[in-house]
């Protein structure tokens, strides 16, 4: 367990923003916790949507369960998060 | 006893460059202090000033500027504009006044080093003016807003400003030190005095005092029609310099500077100017939106400026012009929702007939940036005034820092422009600011943004609080919305352009 700063690049959202999260932490949980500095407060949320977390430019989404620390991102990397079906 | 004209002697009176006997010419004018870059003294003989002034006559004038523009204020004590202007115009003032003032100082010491280190007598004779005219800005800003600071603390900041790290004062010292504080005489006179002055502030001042003026602020426009009258007249320094570095095979060089300077200054300018024009400036005085003005000075302008001098338009130009579009709609958006971060009250300008004027001015507006305001006003309007401020910092542009942001909703375009260099990954808000930094990056690698800070733990406690304890902000000082959310009520009952789900 290990605080990891990372950028949300949020889908929708007009600016970059540092979220902290933790290696331990699922793609769906580093989604929920960019997701809480953006939906609801300048993006509008949307229901039914799933929250995806690719790497800025990759066309590929991370798996939903893998955990940060599984995965190669750097800390301080920025992350786009995009609304999905699943 | 009678005189001579002053063309009968200025030029020979002036003619100061000499052969010194007890030190080299080197380390006289040593270049790293010069910015010569090569160009021998005698080349630099030429450089013919196109505004001629004698200290006499200088003083003369400057003396009647500052009895009219005091006098002004003297007469106008009772006017009780503070009273009676709309709040925006008040935020516009104190942020004028916190980014400006003390930047005057900066800038007097830039002329200093010119009036010190040019090569060319001319420069040296018109820098030496140049200084006292920035003394002179940097008393009047401040002695100006100060009758205020007793009604309003957050005045206090157009001296406090420049001594704290609040993010907006960290980004107007990155750029000024690096205009004009960090540069040489010849670099000065490219980057301040010709890119800067010429191509921004020249403008910014013709426009704000014409803004002031409509808004009945007299006290105000008579103090910037003050300095723009000196600023217009030493920004000249800056283009003969420019004729001699390109008239002696330095053109390569004098584009460069030119092309970080206004690259620097645009960044600084849209924040600043563009969410005065186009948010913070009452609809009802409103001339021209941000981007008519800067197609009309900047592009119609000081473009043909540069083409007659003989430079080339910067490479970024095109991508510079479409930032028009959105980069101050991206920053006004960043400023009013961290208004606790700011050392005024940020005015949303939001109400339904501004969002009209606004997608007027710019189509598509309602489904970008409207999008992101219309979750604002759902929240303001459900009593949820804690989901409009923020719980995060925004990544900081290694540049400009500046938030980086673009354009939210259905043209979401925001993205990073990382850099790796010597193990570091910096971050910036376009390729032009990266480009800036790659021209020079042991200039700039070792400045840490405000995220930097944070994440090396200088921001203690990690929070909001203590965020606002390094930047400064005490209570009273901290911004809100400068309407103290009134606009909000015009959208009580009806539907908002589009509903948040």
């Amino acid at each position: 367990m290990a605080l990891f700063p990372i950028i949300s690049n949020f889908q929708h959202d007009f600016v970059l923003l540092l979220v902290p999260v933790d290696t331990e932490n699922t793609m769906d949980e580093v989604a929920a916790a960019a997701a809480h500095h953006s939906v609801g407060r300048r993006v509008a949320p949307r229901p039914g949507k799933v929250v995806r977390v690719r790497r800025q430019g990759a066309a590929q989404f991370f798996p939903r369960t893998a955990r940060l620390h599984e995965t190669d991102i750097k800390p301080m990397e920025a992350l786009e998060f995009i609304f999905c079906d699943s | 006893m009678p005189l001579l004209e002053r063309s009968d002697w200025y030029d020979i009176a002036r003619s100061t460059n000499w052969t010194p006997r007890y030190v080299t010419d080197e380390e006289l004018f040593p270049d790293t202090m010069t910015g010569a870059k090569g160009v021998p003294m005698a080349a630099w003989e030429v450089y013919d000033e196109p505004y001629k002034t004698s200290y006499p006559e200088y003083v003369r004038v400057q003396r009647e500027k500052d009895a009219g523009a005091y006098s002004v204020k003297a007469a106008l004590e009772r006017s009780r504009i503070f009273e009676n202007a709309d709040p925006g115009w008040l935020s516009i003032l104190k942020a004028h006044y916190g980014a400006i003032a003390l930047g005057e100082y900066a800038a007097m010491s830039a002329e200093a080093r010119m009036a010190r280190f040019g090569r060319a007598p001319g420069m040296r004779n018109m820098a030496t003016f140049g200084m006292l005219d920035e003394n002179r800005h940097a008393q009047l800003q401040l002695y100006f807003p100060h009758s205020y600071c007793s009604r309003d603390r957050q005045f206090d900041w157009a001296h406090k400003a420049y001594h704290t790290n609040e993010w907006g004062a960290i980004a107007a010292r990155h750029t000024f030190d690096d205009l004009f504080l960090a540069r040489s005489a010849t670099d000065i006179a490219v980057m301040l005095t010709f890119a800067f002055e010429t191509g921004f502030t020249n403008m910014q001042f013709l426009g704000l005092a014409a803004d002031a003026a409509e808004t009945g602020d007299f006290t105000f426009a008579s103090l910037i029609s003050s300095i723009q009258t000196d600023e217009s007249r030493h920004a000249q320094i800056g283009g003969p310099a420019l004729q001699v570095l390109i008239g002696n095979g330095r053109k390569k060089e004098a584009q460069a500077l030119v092309d970080v300077a206004i690259a620097r200054a645009w960044r600084i300018f849209s924040l600043l100017t563009g969410s005065s024009m186009d948010y913070a400036t009452p609809l009802a005085h409103r001339k021209q939106s941000f981007k008519e003005f800067m197609q009309e000075w900047i592009v119609g302008q000081f473009e043909r400026t540069l083409i007659d001098l003989g430079l080339e338009l910067p490479w970024y130009w095109e991508s510079m012009i479409r930032e028009f579009d959105y980069q101050h709609h991206a920053y006004q958006l960043g400023i009013w929702f961290w208004r606790p971060t700011v050392w005024w009250n940020p005015a949303a300008g939001m109400t339904p007939e501004c969002r009209d004027w606004l997608e007027e001015k710019y189509p598509g507006w309602n489904d970008t940036f409207g999008k992101a305001w219309d979750v604002i006003i759902e929240n303001l309007l459900a009593g949820k005034p804690e989901r409009t401020v923020p719980e995060t910092l925004p990544i900081v542009c290694n540049m400009s820092q500046l938030p980086i942001c673009a354009i939210p909703g259905d043209g979401w375009n925001v993205k990073d422009y990382p850099l790796d260099f010597e193990g570091r990954t910096y971050h910036f808000n376009s390729e032009i600011d990266r480009w800036v930094f790659q021209q020079d990056p042991k200039r700039y690698r070792d400045h840490l943004t405000l995220v930097d800070r944070f994440l090396a733990g200088q921001i203690q406690p990690p929070d909001l609080t203590g965020a606002l304890k390094y930047m400064g902000l005490a209570p009273g000082e901290i911004g809100d919305d400068a309407h103290k959310y009134a606009w909000v009520e015009a959208y009580r009952g009806r539907q908002t352009p589009k509903k948040a789900a």
